[in-house]
């Protein structure tokens, strides 16, 4: 563990340049999340349904701005971190309240991560709502050995904190009533 | 020549009769291959870790492991695993020649394509290709066709030699194909530009590009060529097309992440990577009839060579 921190700023500029190039790899690895929301669905959509708005909602991210919620809408989202996601919609779908977006460039300062896309839904459950946030995307390194920091585990630890966290803040932002 | 082909018929025909039609499902995730037959799960048999593509031929099966170096071969009939070829790159796309014994696999991060004997792993021969080579298909006259994917381009070399005969630019971000029965087209469906480009596989020039839908990430020809069916991994559906208008004919819902499409037998079988089934349309009536359950992550599907006189003659 150690030695990972003697190797990390060294192997981080590397594998960084040698990602962007690839920008994919042959292997995707899962990503899945949900939540229950004690509102109705067109409550939750009314809050999530706005693809720039994650910025009122998602704890991570500092400020979020988009070009509108449609088919090829886009979003630029600055997270807490550092590091910026630029996504865009695939297909943006109100009347099933769900939306699949897939990012551009990737930043790995953002998320240790090549690629990914991913949908997110509501649906009701009960006399609430059900929020599923899920997707695929590829590691940060997509060649055969990629360093601890870009493995596939580290990216579905990423991920799977980015989309859980986001969905806990969406929930107290809905039972709460208000926005972040 | 005639003789090889001759030689192989009388081997598919002698060896395995009984598969013909036999579809095989590779599974990355729960790193399994599984065995379709006439709609139902016949089978399945534990392999090496992430497989990714599947491709079938002279009664046997075989694998490539991106993240492990390898090449499996497992044996059609029975689903035993026969042996593990060394790989020195990041096999992705394979194709394997009729009778078996030669096949072509995509270096995704090396670039290039190998010819690798399938008796012990020996590399054969080897050509660039462009920028992250995907999948690809051989047709019967021994061309090999190559989805380029970062070089928005299908890479066209002679199989023998491994000489370039054309570079065909197509979509954004080209990753599956396949050819028409009768071989005239090659259909290639592009990623992020959500269409599929046709090819004249004679004239090697692009002919069309036309929409399907997000994220397209397997195609298929139906048997009497007449329909084109595209996965869209994104949208969770299957895009039918018809072939000769290019019109759409039908819009398939299937399960989560579709990635391969395969057909045999009148029914296309979709692989829903992440709903770790297999969608079963019946051709006829354009529905999903059943869903297979599967291991995890099923990415890529094969199906076992049905002997046909005309193509054991070519």
């Amino acid at each position: 563990m150690r030695l990972s921190f003697l190797v990390l700023p060294i192997a981080l500029p590397l594998a960084l340049t040698a990602t962007a190039a690839l920008a994919h790899g042959p292997t995707p690895q899962k990503v899945s999340q949900s939540i229950t929301i004690k509102a109705s669905p067109d409550a939750v959509w009314k809050v999530a349904g706005d693809f720039a708005g994650i910025g009122k909602w998602h704890p991570a991210v500092a400020k979020a701005e988009g070009s509108g919620s449609k088919d090829g809408g886009t979003r630029k989202v600055t997270l807490k971190s550092g590091g910026t996601l630029e996504e865009s919609l695939d297909e943006y779908k109100p009347e099933a309240r769900s939306y699949s977006y897939r990012m551009g460039e990737p930043d790995l300062k953002a998320l240790p991560v090549s690629s990914y896309s991913a949908t997110f839904t509501v649906s009701p459950e009960g006399d609430g709502a059900k929020v599923e946030w899920m997707g695929r995307f590829y590691r940060g390194d997509t060649g055969n050995e990629p360093p601890e920091n870009l493995s596939d585990e580290a990216g579905k630890a990423a991920m799977n904190t980015y989309f859980s966290e986001g969905l806990k803040g969406l929930k107290a932002a809905v039972e709460g009533g208000k926005a972040k | 020549m005639i003789r090889r082909a001759a030689l192989s018929l009388l081997l598919s025909l002698v060896g395995l009769p009984a598969q013909a039609g036999t579809v095989y499902v590779a599974s990355q995730q729960g790193a399994q291959l599984t065995r379709v037959e006439a709609g139902k799960v016949a089978g399945s048999t534990s392999v090496a870790g992430a497989p990714a593509t599947v491709a079938a031929g002279g009664g046997l099966v075989f694998l490539t492991h991106p993240d492990g170096q390898a090449i499996t071969v497992v044996d059609g009939a029975t689903g035993q695993v026969l042996r593990r070829l060394p790989y020195r790159g990041q096999a992705f796309g394979l194709a394997a020649s009729a009778d078996g014994r030669t096949l072509f696999a995509a270096d995704w991060s090396g670039h290039r394509i190998d010819r690798i004997a399938a008796a012990d792993g020996t590399l054969e021969a080897s050509a660039p290709t462009g920028r992250d080579p995907a999948h690809l298909v051989l047709d019967r006259a021994g061309r090999l066709f190559v989805a380029d994917r970062e070089s928005h381009q299908v890479s066209v070399f002679d199989a023998a030699r491994l000489t370039r005969l054309a570079t065909i630019p197509v979509g954004t971000a080209p990753f599956a194909l396949a050819l028409s029965p009768d071989e005239r087209r090659l259909y290639v469906g592009n990623v992020r530009s959500n269409d599929l480009t046709v090819i004249d596989t004679g004239g090697l020039e692009a002919l069309a590009t036309v929409p399907v839908g997000a994220m397209p990430y397997g195609v298929a020809v139906s048997p009497d060529g007449a329909r084109i069916l595209v996965t869209n991994q994104h949208a969770g559906t299957v895009t039918v097309l018809d072939a000769g208008t290019l019109a759409l004919a039908a819009t398939v819902t299937v399960g989560r992440y579709p990635e391969g499409i395969a057909i045999a037998q009148g029914r296309a079988y979709v692989a829903n990577w992440f709903s770790d089934s297999v969608s079963v349309i019946d051709l006829a009536t354009l529905q999903e009839v059943t869903r297979l359950t599967v291991a995890e992550g099923p990415r890529s599907l094969a199906v076992a060579a049905e002997p046909s006189p005309k193509e054991e003659t070519r």
